[in-house]
């Protein structure tokens, strides 16, 4: 597992090359720039920016340059935002994703579990119609549906808990945000706990158990939650990832300075250092968390082998 | 003998039955998934007849009309909407564009997706390694400059939309079915099918894809909703449907930034996004039962 | 597989015949799940608000703490005066700096930095006399060098600023720009630590509406040395206006503090003022009636109904200096050469039923392009106060004229950039109305905002959204774009009695005759129309009754140095 591992970590590197070189390319492909405006610029004045930029220089010139960059740790200014850096955004937006994205999964995981693992095993009851049923709110309702009616309950009304924004990063500020984000993963979650288990439930070896008298508890926890995992890990990989670069409709609608909403902006306002620079983030963390994902499955399933 | 062999005769043999029909009719014993059927039948059946027989279109403004509210008398029965158009009429134009691009787009991506995480985790060993890479990598790439290169390359195509959207959502259900093939390609059937000279892809599609197609079809009615939303946002970019004709995805996010003065022009669009994301999860959960194997 | 037969309902259940649809307990489950959206639907249906503002009781008293919470519609790109291109930074450094004038409380142009000015007969050149008092927010004085450097840093080259040709009317700023003279070439020179003179290469009659900009702000050198680029950051930046920066995070939150040696700081009340990026309007309205924000950036037009039953009069619109239009191109069919078929679909638009109904009441009807402007005389044509039954048949004559008919209906692209759901049905309705008023078929398309840029540049799309705010509160900055040769006449207009009019126009000092003459400039466009004007844009604002000290004025800038906050209770 140990040399699966190193060769995974070594066939990193030439997987983010091409994720940065493909991204890259898309960026500038894409027409227009980042000092384009309504107000036409004079072709003079145009030149002097670029020139600032080294947006006058070939494509393949800007890319090494960038390149160069980033082995020293720099990943550019930001075009859209000519003060700052695009480390100093990644470095403040980041830690606010991460914190709001592991309390939104944490308190998915710790609801739609049990209501998945339940209903797989009262199947067709009422303790899987209703559960599930509720918490398939989670994708039938939008977010940005479910959040401005929190705000709507909770600030607005009830003036329990702020409406928005960051502040200092206290847990009040957290759980609207959270909250709505968590809303869908429980659905996912619960779902796919549910069906997996249900075929865990019905497999040879299951019913071996039971043959031998193992109790009910045990049965679950130590038979059929391994192999049971599995879909669900797979899915967490990239999930997990997503959800901690952020999400752009939730820091939009509670006003959080995180990195999703940087980077959409980013985007279509082409800030090319700014989008590379979190392509960048994400790509590593995709390729170290669906590693933690794959190695996870040897744990899961024994007969997973590398 | 004559008689006794006429006696024992034995009738001609029955007609087999495919694994697609018998679990249909054991579908029919599902009461949830025969009720989302209906339901969803009904709402697909509504989408088509009633624009053709409302006395109503999906564009023309009635200035006097603003925003009423939905009502049992007179002629709109959802109301209208911010141009005083009849809402029924839009949300049954949008059920019929996000029905269709929901379950095209889940199809393609199913399909894909399957056949890419199966052989991954079939072959194994660098061929595996190699592909899933490749999906790592297109999980990174950034989207936005992609629909926009798209949207720019190939002009403005309905057909598109099926491109950009199968383009992102095939990755999850490949990561799945890959982990769920890692653990079966090691169980005894799977060494039986090779003992008995199946060759590989013959056992990839024959063996593992109907042992795989519970996770499958789970997971892909989960992609509905987000593939109906993501279409909207597409719309932004200048892909998919031009106004004025809408998908339900554009009617929710229309409603939902104006959840406060009209709440019904939310709930309406809502309501049957959610219906539909129900019964196809009901569905999904009754063809998950039928179709697995070990239920027989 | 008996014992699965008397297992207990820990394990799933097979399924056998007998087992199927029977459970009481699933009914009502589905009943209970289905009831819930029935029961929202059927609330929903009537009309009320959600949620009632709280009331607030306003004494006469100043508050205890002069603490001012605002908004903004996005995150301001830059606070360096000299790099400053959009509304939302300008607002910030409106605060952050002071030029040679200043804006007053209801929009004058007034002296700021420049107590008072003297132009030569021949209007070229412009002398300024500086205030005595006037400092740094780290106590030095503002020198007529701060303004000489920074207006040299705004054409530098290097500099890369985007707004350098603003500068066009000082003598060799364009070849500054252009890197054919150096910077010291500019044509702006001090005389002595308090006084400025400014050469002209013409008479510049908006001079001083321009200088109120942010990019002709005075820029602190030694701090620009010292820092280089990050010298805006919170403790490096040196400001010379009522407040000083003292801390900035991106997308979240700009704080300023009061400028102790700012030459008016006694007048100064309010002492700190918190700016928050808050770009989905429903949030920052939330966040209004949280009590969060004092004073928002916008009004959404959804809401405006029921925001103005519940908070009466903190609703304010005031007209803006802008003008939603569309463009022509007239160097492509189906407007070329057609004049006929541009003004039929300019009269058939009921345009106040688009700014009534579709937009809320938010705008003002425009038949000619330029928004309304004290003492400036508009040009509205003969046919925007006839009957709409005589209108339209106006219309569907001048239609038919240009060779169109219900068998021949014109089909045309109307290409506009993506926005949120409120520009998407003003487009709606336009299509909708050339539909019902003339049976032309104007299919609508978005495309993301900056390949329309792009394409519009290109001069790609034939039928196009053009809307325009001034610079300044002067016709000028409106006719310039029609100018034959100027950079943004993308529909390639070209009329030579226009541009004379617009040149002659310009160098006069008279304000009473230079807008007759723009008065006969804008007639023209109206006979020609080479864009259909839709509305005048009016702003929008949310603001508690306990913020005094604003008034609402054209270009829409309210500085926070006149504000003060009274005291006030929530109940």
């Amino acid at each position: 597992m140990l040399r699966y591992t190193i060769s995974r970590l070594l066939g990193a590197i030439p997987t983010i090359l091409v994720i940065i070189t493909l991204a890259f390319l898309l960026l500038h492909a894409a027409p227009g720039g980042p000092f384009d405006s309504q107000k036409k610029i004079p072709p003079e004045i145009k030149q002097n920016i670029e020139r600032k930029y080294h947006l006058d220089e070939p494509l393949y010139k800007q890319y090494l340059r960038y390149l160069v960059g980033i082995l020293r740790g720099d990943f550019g200014p930001s075009y859209q935002y000519r003060d700052t850096t695009v480390n100093e955004i990644i470095r403040q937006g980041f830690p606010i994703d991460i914190v709001i994205g592991g309390c939104a999964l944490v308190g998915a995981l710790l609801i739609g579990l049990p209501i998945g693992i339940m209903a797989a095993l009262r199947r067709d009851t009422g303790w899987d119609h209703l559960p599930m049923g509720l918490s398939m709110i989670g994708i039938s309702v939008p977010v940005f549906v479910v959040a401005p009616i929190l705000i709507l309950v909770f600030a607005v009304n009830f003036h329990w808990l702020p409406a928005g924004g960051w502040g200092t990063g206290s847990l009040k500020n957290v759980i609207l945000p959270a909250a709505a984000l968590a809303a869908p993963y429980i659905a996912y979650v619960a779902r796919l706990m549910r069906g997996s288990m249900v075929e865990v439930l019905n497999s040879p070896f299951i019913l071996m158990a039971r043959a031998k008298g193992v109790p009910r508890y045990l049965l679950i926890l130590r038979h059929a939650m391994k192999p049971a995992l599995m879909p669900l890990v797979s899915f967490l990989g990239p999930a997990v990832v997503g959800v901690i670069t952020g999400s752009i409709v939730i820091e939009t609608i509670f006003g959080l300075p995180g990195i999703g909403r940087a980077f959409v902006d980013g985007a279509l306002n082409r800030d090319y250092t700014l989008v590379l620079g979190v392509t960048i983030l994400y790509g590593v963390l995709i390729v170290v968390f669906n590693l933690l994902a794959d190695l996870s499955y040897s744990v899961l399933d024994p007969r997973v082998r590398y | 003998m004559a008689a006794t062999t006429e006696a024992l005769n034995i009738s001609a043999a029955p007609a087999g039955r495919s694994l697609w029909q018998d679990a249909f009719s054991r579908l029919l014993y599902n009461r949830t998934a025969v009720a989302s059927g209906v339901v969803l039948g009904v709402i697909v059946l509504a989408s088509i007849v009633v624009p053709w027989i409302s006395p109503y279109n999906y564009y023309t403004p009635e200035w006097a009309l603003l925003n009423t509210s939905p009502t049992l008398h007179g002629g709109h029965i959802f109301g209208t909407d911010d141009l005083g158009r009849d809402l029924l009429v839009r949300v049954m134009w949008g059920c019929r564009v996000s029905l269709l691009i929901g379950m095209v787009a889940s199809i393609v991506s199913v399909v894909i997706g399957v056949l890419w995480g199966a052989a991954a985790g079939f072959v194994g060993g660098r061929v595996d390694a190699f592909m899933m890479r490749i999906v790592d990598i297109l999980y990174s790439v950034p989207f936005i400059p992609f629909v926009i290169v798209l949207v720019v390359m190939f002009g403005r195509n309905l057909f598109l939309i099926f491109v950009a959207i199968g383009a992102v959502s095939w990755l999850d259900i490949a990561r799945i079915v890959r982990g769920q093939t890692l653990s079966l390609r090691n169980k005894e059937f799977i060494e039986a099918a090779r003992a008995s000279g199946v060759r590989g892809p013959a056992i990839v599609t024959r063996h593992l894809v109907p042992n795989l197609m519970g996770i499958v079809i789970i997971y892909a009615t989960l992609t509905v909703p987000s593939v109906i939303l993501f279409e909207a946002f597409l719309s932004f970019l200048g892909l998919g449907v031009q106004a004025p004709m809408t998908s339900l995805g554009v009617l929710v996010s229309d409603g939902a930034s104006e959840l406060q003065s009209y709440p019904y022009l939310l709930f309406i669009p809502a309501l049957f996004l959610a219906s539909i994301v129900y019964c196809l999860n009901y569905i999904g959960d009754g063809l998950r039962d039928v179709l697995d194997p070990k239920e027989r | 597989m008996r014992f699965w037969n008397g297992a207990s309902k820990a394990l799933p259940k097979r399924m056998r015949e007998q087992d199927r649809g029977r459970d009481p307990q699933r009914r009502w489950c589905f009943a209970a799940l289905f009831a819930i959206p029935v029961c929202l639907v059927a609330c929903s249906s009537q009309q009320q608000p959600f949620v009632s503002a709280r009331a607030i009781q306003v004494s006469s008293d100043l508050a205890s703490e002069q603490v001012l919470n605002r908004h903004l519609g996005a995150d301001p790109r830059t606070l360096d005066p000299t790099l400053a291109t959009d509304v939302v930074s300008q607002r910030v450094l409106d605060d952050l700096f002071e030029g040679l004038v200043t804006l007053s409380e209801d929009g004058q142009t007034v002296p700021g930095v420049a107590l008072n000015w003297d132009t030569s007969s021949d209007g070229k050149t412009w002398t300024f006399h500086l205030r005595k008092d006037a400092r740094w927010s780290n106590g030095k004085p503002v020198t007529a060098d701060d303004f000489v450097y920074a207006w040299r840093r705004e054409v530098d080259p290097a500099t890369g600023s985007e707004y350098a040709q603003a500068l066009t009317p000082i003598e060799n700023a364009m070849d500054v720009a252009a890197g054919k003279a150096p910077p010291a070439r500019l044509g702006v020179e001090s005389a002595g630590p308090g006084t400025l003179i400014v050469h002209l290469h013409a008479p510049t009659p908006y001079l001083l509406a321009l200088l109120t900009n942010a990019y002709l702000d005075p820029i602190y050198e030694p701090a620009v040395k010292q820092w280089g680029d990050g010298w805006t950051q919170p403790g490096h930046m040196v400001s010379n206006g009522a407040y000083q920066l003292s801390g900035r995070v991106i997308n979240s939150r700009i704080t300023l503090e009061k400028n102790p040696y700012y030459w008016d700081a006694n007048r100064v009340r309010v002492t700190q003022v918190n700016y928050y990026p808050v770009t989905d309007i429903n949030g920052a309205t939330d966040q209004y009636l949280a009590g969060n924000l004092d004073f928002t950036d916008s009004v959404s037009t959804s809401d405006k109904d029921r925001l103005q039953q519940t908070l009466g009069s903190q609703v304010v619109f005031a007209p803006y200096f802008g003008t939603a239009m569309f463009g022509y191109n007239l160097e492509k069919p189906p407007f070329q050469g057609n004049p006929k078929l541009r003004l039929a679909l300019n009269i058939a638009l009921d345009r106040d039923i688009l700014v009534k109904y579709v937009n809320r009441g938010i705008g003002i009807p425009a038949y000619n392009i330029m928004p309304p402007l004290t003492g400036y005389d508009p040009a509205v044509p003969d046919w925007a106060n006839i009957s709409p039954d005589a209108r339209h048949a106006l219309a569907r004559k001048l239609y038919q004229e240009a060779g169109y008919s219900d068998l021949h209906p014109l089909e045309v692209v109307l290409t506009y950039p993506s926005g949120g759901a409120e520009v998407r049905r003003f487009m709606e309705a336009l299509s909708a109305m050339w539909q019902m008023n003339l049976g032309a078929k104007v299919q609508i398309y978005n495309v993301e905002w900056k390949v329309f840029l792009q394409d519009v540049q290109l001069k790609e799309p034939v039928f196009y959204w053009a809307a325009w705010i001034g610079d300044f509160p002067d016709p000028f900055t409106f006719m310039q774009l029609f100018q034959t040769g100027f950079g943004m006449n993308y529909g390639d207009y070209h009329n030579p009695q226009f541009d004379a009019l617009v040149d002659q126009a310009s160098s006069i000092n008279d304000a009473a005759t230079r807008f007759k003459l723009f008065h006969q400039a804008d007639a023209i466009l109206n006979e020609d129309a080479p864009l259909l004007p839709a509305y005048f844009y009016e702003s929008g604002h949310l603001i508690k009754p306990y913020v005094k000290g604003w008034q609402s004025n054209i270009t829409d800038r309210n500085l926070s140095r006149y504000m003060y906050i009274l005291a006030h209770q929530e109940s």
